[in-house]
Formats: C-alpha cells, structure tokens, sequence
C-alpha cells in the first residue's frame, strides 16, 4: 500500500468528494483524519473507513473559522502520530449574480472556500514541518478555477484565487519538499451539483455524462503520493474535456 | 480612442497606477471620479487633472465598505450624471512567507483586494445599467494573479480571486443590454510606492527588476494608464473577460 505510514487531513469529508477522498487514501494505507460542519455524516464516514480495516478519526471543524485550526490539527497531529497530507476540499456553492448579491454573502463563501484554504494550508504546513519528511497538499479547485458561468463572481474568485494559492505555495515550499498542487474537478455526481439538470448539462461534457467522486479521488491518492514526486504547482484537471471547448 | 461623454470611476487614484489612469481618462475625455483614502493626495489627483484641463473630482472612498460605494456612484451621477467605465485598481501588497502572515494580514488583503474589487463589480455593473448605455469595468489584477511568486501566497491568492471573478462578471455584463464588458489587467513590477514600500526605493532595486524583465526596464504607472483607456475604450469593444498582461514580458520569461 502505497500511502502506508503517512496521514492526512481532508476537509469537508463527511460527503461527496472529500469522502471518497478520504475512503481511497485510507485504502493506499494512509490515516485519515476527516473535519467536516456535520458530526453525524462525518462520524459515520470515518466509521465506515474503520469498519473497512482503515485508519480514520473525526474531528467536527468550520474551516472558515481561523482560529480553530490550530487545535484541530494538534489533536490530528497528536491522534494520527503527526501529519504529512493535507486534502483541502471543504467547499460552498450558490448561483446568484453579483448585482443581486449582498456582502455577507459573498463573505461567507470565500470564508470557506478561500479563507478556510489559505488557513488550512498555513496550519497544516506547520505540521508538515513538525514531522519533517516534506509532505503533499492538495487544493480543491474547480474548472471555474479556470474558466467562468455566469452568476458565479463570488465562486469564481474564490476557485482561482485557490489556483493561485497553490502555484504561489509550490515556490515557496519547494525548497522544503512540501508540494502544492491543485485540482479541477468538472461536474461530479454529487450533493452540490444535484442541484443541475443532468441530462441538459451531460452532453455538452465531451465524455458525455458527470463524473464520480471516486474519479477526483483516483487524481487526488496520485497526488498524495511518491508516483507525483515532481509534480508541484501544478493544475490537475478532471472534467471530461468540459472546460476545453 | 476618444472618452467624451464617459464617466469613469477610479478607485486607489490618490497615487502610482490609479493617479495615472485618472489623469489619462480625464484627458480622452471622460469626467473622473477619482477615489481614495487619503483626502490630501486625493485633492492633488483633483487637482492635476484640472491642470491638463480635463474634469475630475476627488471622493473619499474605502473600497472595503460597501456604504462607500453607494456614496461615489451616488457623487458621479450628482457630478457628471451617470457611470460608465470602473476602474477597480485600489489594491494592498505585502510580500511575507505563508507562516508569518497573521489573520489580520490575511484579512486586509482579502477585503481590499477581493471584496474591494467585487463590490466594485457589484455597484459598478449596476450604476452602469442604470446610466444606460452600456460601459466597461476594469480590474487591476497583476501578474501575481496570473503565476505565483514565492512568500505572496495570500496576495497571489487574492489577486487570483480578482482573475476568476473577472470572467464571470464578464458573463454577467455581456448579458446586459447595453453590455457591459470586463477585463482585468495584470501589472508586472511597476515602479510605484507600492513597490517601493515593500522593497525599498534605490536606483540599484529599479535596476535589478529592469535586469530581470526581458524589456530591460520597470514599468511605469502611465504604461498601466495606456492599457487601462484601451480597456475603458471602443478601441476594445469586443473584448470581455479577457486578461491583459503589461509586464514588460516578465511572465514570458
């Protein structure tokens, strides 16, 4: 098992995306410490891991609340025998347009998906160094990292400013064999995009259908691991051709 | 690449970029609410353009505050009777590595740089729509919003946001009838305070960063000023959600 003897925190693993995450890095022999909002759902994933002979803890988190991280990664450090991964998924999405949007919406949205990264990262560097073997994080972009929708400024900015994050942390963690990479999911079957027309939006994705969860997560346990060894800075994107038109 | 009959909003025109943009739009023509914190410099932005005979008038102006832009699109439609053009150059930088920046580092250039810049989206698109005719806004994002730079990973963050947001407020102004387009800019290493400020200010520092970009020299606020009108301009009227870089070929290198 490839990811035996390492461990990571992944956000936002209670469902979707983080929790396939968070299943197959602990079948690569990874321990997994999943946060999420909802300690019922996040529980039950971390069991579910368990029950599977993999190693998960849960611990509840806000990722958007700065002041928490800390102690959240000192109690993983601590239960997980330090910690070298870092999955940051946690992630928000609404449409609206910017001329009918208020502030504190926009607000609590990059709270999460660009303020809970930025701090997640700078916390779980700190561990990394702690146990000084470099490490690997891996940032949840979107292809709106990249390309646009309309009603979309505020999820837009965060997911680019998220792509940005990554090439800026690659130059500065480079140096320490800490690689920053991030990913690009498309349209993925999950809660968050349950909310669009699947088969209107399904043909206009060149591989002619959503992708799956388990799909991010094949691209996340290769970042995870030593088989990406030189990549950093980088932009993995997996949508089906989707933002290539 | 005339702006007669325009209204353009300048944010951060008190000094370097936004100063000069202010002044290049106020001499194609336009009328400049030019916006800032600092009243004093703000009055000289006044001032200037009054100087080359064009009409601008100073507006204190925090672009984190929401309440603030509705008091300057509130003062361009009292002074010059409607909006056209936004220009969201107002922007904080600090180079600092990822475990020394603290939360309120993170929080001044988010909300400077971000939501700054968003409710300039925000109030801009809608003060253009109400005018009526249709308009551009543009927003200063930099080179940092296009590569990374080691020890930026929260300015490159935020100049990032600015990139992304751009395209989807393109999407939502094309959609407007008139459009509205959008863009952003991506400055290289301009030698402003800005700069300055946070290197330091010496002859050999300027001949460092000219050794370093392939045009052999910094950039100066009025080669941003020249990018900043032909985005503002029919000269781009097909242009939307586009990025455009004037670096002196710094990102190429």
């Amino acid at each position: 098992m490839e990811l035996q003897g390492r461990a990571a925190l992944v956000t936002g693993a209670s469902r979707g995306i983080g929790r396939a995450c968070a299943e197959a890095l602990a079948r690569a022999g990874c321990a997994v410490a999943l946060t999420a909002r909802d300690a019922a759902t996040g529980e039950a994933a971390a069991a579910a891991i368990r029950d599977a002979s993999g190693s998960a803890i849960f611990l509840q988190q806000d990722v958007a609340d700065a002041a928490a991280w800390p102690g959240i990664v000192a109690e993983a450090e601590r239960r997980l025998g330090g910690l070298d991964t870092f999955v940051a998924n946690a992630g928000v999405s609404f449409a609206k347009n910017a001329t009918d949007m208020t502030l504190d919406a926009f607000r609590s949205l990059c709270a999460v998906n660009l303020g809970g990264v930025f701090f997640g990262l700078q916390h779980m560097v700190a561990a990394m160094r702690r146990k000084g073997r470099g490490g690997s994080a891996i940032l949840m972009s979107s292809i709106m990292g990249k390309i646009a929708a309309p009603g979309y400024t505020h999820y837009c900015a965060a997911k680019e400013g998220v792509r940005l994050m990554a090439k800026a942390a690659a130059l500065e963690l480079g140096p320490e064999n800490i690689r920053v990479n991030s990913v690009h999911p498309g349209l993925i079957s999950t809660d968050m995009t349950a909310i669009f027309p699947k088969d209107a939006l399904a043909p206009m994705i060149p591989l002619g259908r959503f992708g799956e969860p388990q799909e991010i997560a094949d691209a996340v346990v290769f970042l995870a691991s030593d088989r990406s060894k030189f990549m950093t800075g980088a932009e993995l994107v997996v949508d089906g051709a989707m933002s290539v038109r | 690449m005339g702006l007669h009959n325009r209204v353009a909003i300048v944010t951060g025109a008190t000094r370097g970029i936004g100063r000069a943009a202010a002044v290049k739009l106020a001499t194609l023509g336009a009328a400049v609410i030019a916006t800032g914190r600092d009243e004093t410099a703000g009055r000289e932005t006044q001032a200037q353009i009054a100087a080359t005979g064009g009409r601008g008038q100073f507006v204190p102006h925090d672009v984190a505050r929401e309440e603030d832009w509705t008091r300057v699109t509130d003062a361009a439609f009292m002074h010059f009777g409607g909006v056209d053009i936004v220009v969201n150059n107002a922007g904080v930088f600090f180079v600092k590595p990822l475990a020394d920046t603290s939360v309120a580092d993170w929080d001044l250039a988010y909300r400077v740089n971000v939501e700054g810049v968003w409710l300039g989206v925000k109030h801009g698109l809608a003060a253009i729509a109400k005018t009526g005719r249709g308009g551009a806004i543009v927003n200063v994002s930099s080179l940092m919003g296009q590569v990374g730079y080691p020890n930026a990973i929260a300015y490159c963050a935020t100049k990032g946001a600015i990139t992304g947001m751009t395209k989807a407020a393109a999407m939502e102004g094309g959609a407007m009838r008139p459009p509205v387009r959008v863009n952003s800019l991506h400055p290289g290493v301009i030698w402003t305070e800005m700069i300055t400020g946070q290197f330091g200010d010496s002859q050999e520092l300027a001949d460092a960063f000219a050794a370093d970009t392939p045009l052999r020299m910094v950039g100066l606020p009025e080669h941003m000023a020249d990018a900043i009108a032909y985005l503002a301009s029919d000269e781009s009227s097909y242009v939307t959600g586009a990025e455009l870089t004037v670096d002196g070929g710094r990102g190429a290198d």
